[in-house]
């Protein structure tokens, strides 16, 4: 009989850098709960004028409000830890300079800012 | 005799037995990227601001730009490609909770972000031609 070690599902419970872990894997519930909204925003978009209109106030729900603040810091912290990873898995190089792993970080913290600014100017600009 | 041992060893696998996880993983990385670079914004906009009444968004400017070469762009970057990365994750996460029928939860995940991108797709497939 080859030995097998068992799990329990709670295994994770166990230590803070496994909970850490599970926190960010969780992080996708929240981010999922919002796909499905904008796919419903989508689909209302398509159905016409007071569906469309339906679906805003379906989105201003205290309840959905919240939901989608909570994957509002889900997706900051999955960047946060996502951006951390880039580096170390796809090195640049310059010449015969590595890129720092900070400027690295920093610039895909650029890109998040870029397509904020790039909304802000769809929606507010005047061209 | 060592030498066929390395030639069995070095065999590559036959074409019908290649692997699908190199799509679900590339496709989890692309939308990762999207997770993390365009959803905070999409979230700030169409979760807060307009819900709240702080950007108008018409019907009449949603629908123009949403029908046309933008909305599928929009389509790409902000439900398929974080769908499938979803999908990714729910899957491993329940692996990682010890859920065993691997099989099914895998068709279930991928099936479930394949319909949603079809069905996207077919809005705004529809919504072009008509």
């Amino acid at each position: 009989m080859t030995y097998r070690t068992t799990l329990s599902r709670t295994w994770w419970l166990k230590h803070n850098a496994f909970k850490a872990y599970m926190l960010r894997e969780a992080t996708v519930l929240p981010l999922t709960f919002f796909i499905l909204c904008l796919v419903s925003g989508v689909y209302c978009l398509w159905q016409g004028e007071s569906q469309w209109n339906h679906w805003q106030t379906a989105m201003g729900q205290p309840w959905v409000l919240a939901v989608n603040l909570l994957a509002f810091f889900a997706s900051l912290f999955h960047a946060w830890t996502f951006f951390q990873l880039f580096p170390r898995v796809m090195p640049i190089r310059m010449g015969h300079i590595s890129v720092p792993a900070n400027v690295l970080i920093a610039g895909q913290w650029a890109a998040v800012l870029s397509v904020m600014v790039l909304f802000s100017w769809l929606f507010w600009g005047k061209l | 005799m060592n030498d066929r041992t390395t030639e069995n060893m070095t065999i590559k696998p036959k074409k019908n037995h290649r692997s699908s996880e190199p799509v679900w993983w590339a496709l989890f990385s692309a939308g990762g990227v999207c997770f993390a670079v365009f959803i905070p914004t999409a979230i700030l906009f169409f979760g807060f601001l307009q819900p709240l009444g702080l950007i108008d968004f018409s019907y009449s400017q949603a629908h123009n730009w949403f029908f046309g070469f933008w909305g599928l762009m929009f389509s790409g970057a902000f439900i398929i490609l974080p769908g499938f990365h979803a999908a990714h994750r729910i899957r491993h996460g329940l692996h990682d909770l010890k859920v065993q029928r691997h099989g099914l939860i895998k068709v279930i995940c991928y099936g479930l972000a394949g319909l949603i991108s079809l069905l996207t797709l077919g809005i705004w497939f529809t919504g072009i031609i008509s």
